[in-house]
């Protein structure tokens, strides 16, 4: 589903090369929840914004869904970003101006959905975050909890291939954030692929796999420790 | 399209985007009348007088301590001197001629015996040199004869059995036929008077006013084969081609070498028939610029105020733009937001300004003696305010476009 080899991400001033990634390789298969962890300034949102599509980078190859998406224009990448990948942001993100109908609303008419597709789509969306009734409000009038599960709906709404979640109970108190993880694990459940990253062990410690960032490079922990082994040695190449 | 969600963003923007409406709509108002303004003012500024313009030139004149005899001989004199000089063409003297900003007018009756007018026209003093002096074109009929042309005093008028009017005038008095050899009534409300027979039309000559209360009568002229023996007149002086400019200088030399018993102002007392143009349409030409400064600036402030407004709001919303672009939209999206969003506020406004701009305008014609306002003008400007809005809304709008789907991650 999402596969990234010897991926490079570089950011460039007249004097340095800053490296956010380096020889970075994951392999995420379909159906998996992955967690992404790792220290603060680690390349955990450089590698989210690249997997997202939301930057180009330097460096490597990168496969979503069986493409090759580094020599894609920027509308193609906005078309894959549309229809293939579903994004939950920290800051929720929705736009205060749309009421929560309007705001999951978004991404399905840039895809240039019929108006009653687009109808049955949200309201199963939002039935399906339990905030159906709540249609005509606004992010404002929400808690934190139900912004974050409009966010969600937003995002399932289009019925990705590809769930990017960057640390989706990062602004919410422990019960908003234990609800939004429960949603996320039942979503997975039933056959999504989630890629998390967040830097909480105990929410990391729930998805099915755990991928570690360090100075931009891969450290999975859950994985055999030969490929510790390999890694290493990539990385100190 | 993105109408709904960008109508129900707007709603909650209430105090930006109604302003801009507002300025939208008086722009429109105040440009759609300024234009219609600018056109009334210009098309008289273009307006054909009937006189060969580039070879008339005009001396007032004025007899110092001259009987009604005296005054008299002393013109037929200035004329024979002026018909004499190299250069000239033909020479005339007259009450007055057209734009010379004030002349005689009266009443002209088909029927004696009513007691309204048909309209009013002026009366233009003239001899049998006056039309080739003028450059009017004689399209029917004869000119005078020198023994139908009268000396009369400046206070009497007795209607003279010949007369010479304008086209307009004549298919105003006769519209169902020619008026060739018809009688015409000149008097100032009473009935009865003696009819004068036309016995010529001249294609076109414009009264001596220029304003607006004169548009209804602005090409109505009675020639009439009469000399005043008053003091007061005017020469009207046709040069040779070329020869205007040498006439301007040598012309009242030799009416002060003739007899220096007279007063030819200083100030617009010699001038070419374009200074008498450009003088009486100062005012329109001063009001057509003044409105065009009006218009221009307003549309200058508009423009202004929609560029402010997208840039503030293009940065405001710099996050949601780049949420926007991360869940699918291509820059032509974003751009066709903006533009869609600017639109729709023009929209309102156009609406709002159309009915402001006939509002104004049947204020100004009830206040003003404003004629009423095409619906072209109302037209016209509401899809070049539309225009306008797409075109100020432009540089925010792209940069709008280019703002990054990675920004929907950056912290504000």
């Amino acid at each position: 589903m999402l596969k990234m080899t010897h991926l490079s991400k570089v950011y460039r001033t007249e004097v340095v090369e800053t490296y956010a990634l380096r020889d970075f390789n994951i392999d995420v298969k379909e159906g998996e929840f992955v967690a992404v962890t790792g220290p603060s300034g680690s390349g955990k949102t450089t590698f989210l914004t690249i997997a997202g599509l939301l930057e180009t980078f330097t460096g490597g190859h990168y496969h979503l869904d069986g493409i090759e998406v580094s020599q894609l224009n920027d509308n193609a990448r906005s078309k894959i970003r549309n229809e293939k990948i579903g994004f939950i942001f920290q800051a929720f993100n929705l736009i205060p101006d749309l009421n929560v109908y309007d705001n999951v609303e978004v991404p399905l008419r840039y895809r240039g959905m019929k108006g009653a597709e687009r109808k049955q789509r949200i309201m199963d969306a939002l039935e399906r975050v339990g905030l159906a009734s709540r249609a005509k409000h606004y992010p404002a009038e929400l808690s934190g909890g139900q912004q974050q599960r409009v966010a969600i709906a937003r995002a399932l709404a289009g019925s990705p291939r590809l769930l990017l979640a960057d640390e989706p109970t990062g602004n919410l108190d422990t019960q908003m954030a234990r609800g939004v993880m429960e949603l996320l694990e039942e979503i997975h459940r039933e056959g999504a692929t989630i890629v998390m990253v967040t830097h909480d062990p105990e929410l990391a410690s729930r998805a099915q796999r755990n991928v570690h960032i360090i100075d931009g490079q891969v450290v999975d922990l859950s994985e055999e420790p030969r490929f510790h082994a390999h890694n290493a040695r990539v990385a100190d190449a | 399209m993105q109408i709904k969600p960008i109508l129900a963003a707007l709603k909650r923007h209430k105090a930006g985007t109604v302003l801009i409406a507002l300025q939208i709509a008086l722009t429109l108002a105040i440009v759609c009348n300024a234009l219609f303004i600018i056109q009334q003012r210009v098309s008289k500024l273009v307006r054909p007088t009937g006189v060969a313009e580039s070879e008339v030139l005009t001396v007032q004149n004025s007899w110092v301590g001259a009987d009604d005899a005296t005054a008299a001989s002393r013109t037929k004199t200035d004329l024979l001197a002026l018909r004499g000089m190299p250069g000239v063409r033909d020479a005339s003297f007259s009450n007055s001629y057209p734009l010379r900003g004030g002349g005689m007018s009266l009443g002209v009756k088909t029927d004696p015996d009513v007691k309204k007018p048909i309209t009013g026209a002026t009366i233009y003093y003239s001899d049998d040199h006056s039309i080739d002096a003028l450059g009017a074109k004689l399209i029917a009929g004869r000119n005078f004869l020198p023994q139908e042309i009268r000396w009369v005093g400046s206070n009497e008028f007795d209607a003279p059995a010949q007369v010479i009017i304008s086209k307009a005038l004549a298919h105003k008095v006769y519209p169902d036929g020619s008026a060739l050899g018809k009688p015409i009534y000149l008097a100032l409300g009473e009935t009865g008077g003696k009819p004068s027979t036309v016995v010529g039309i001249v294609e076109r000559l414009q009264v001596p006013w220029s304003g607006n209360w004169a548009s209804n009568f602005v090409e109505y002229s009675v020639l009439v084969p009469y000399q005043s023996t008053g003091a007061f007149g005017s020469y009207i002086i046709r040069a040779k081609p070329g020869q205007l400019d040498a006439l301007t200088k040598a012309v009242p030399a030799l009416l002060f070498k003739t007899n220096r018993m007279r007063v030819i102002p200083a100030e617009r007392g010699v001038r070419t028939f374009a200074q008498v143009r450009d003088e009486a349409y100062k005012s329109d030409r001063g009001m057509a610029i003044l409105m065009g400064v009006v218009c221009a600036v307003l549309l200058a402030i508009t423009a202004a105020g929609i560029v402010g407004l997208t840039s503030f709001w293009v940065g405001q919303r710099r996050k949601q733009i780049g949420v926007r672009r991360a869940l699918g939209a291509t820059k032509h999206d974003i751009l066709s937001y903006f533009l869609t969003e600017n639109l729709l506020i023009g929209a309102g406004g156009v609406i709002v300004g159309a009915a402001l701009a006939i509002g104004m305008n049947l204020w100004l014609v009830s206040h003003f003696e404003m004629e009423r306002l095409s619906l072209l003008y109302v037209v016209v400007g509401v899809v070049a305010l539309l225009l306008l809005g797409q075109g100020a809304v432009l540089a925010p709008a792209m940069k709008a476009s280019r703002v990054p789907p990675v920004e929907a991650t950056r912290s504000v």
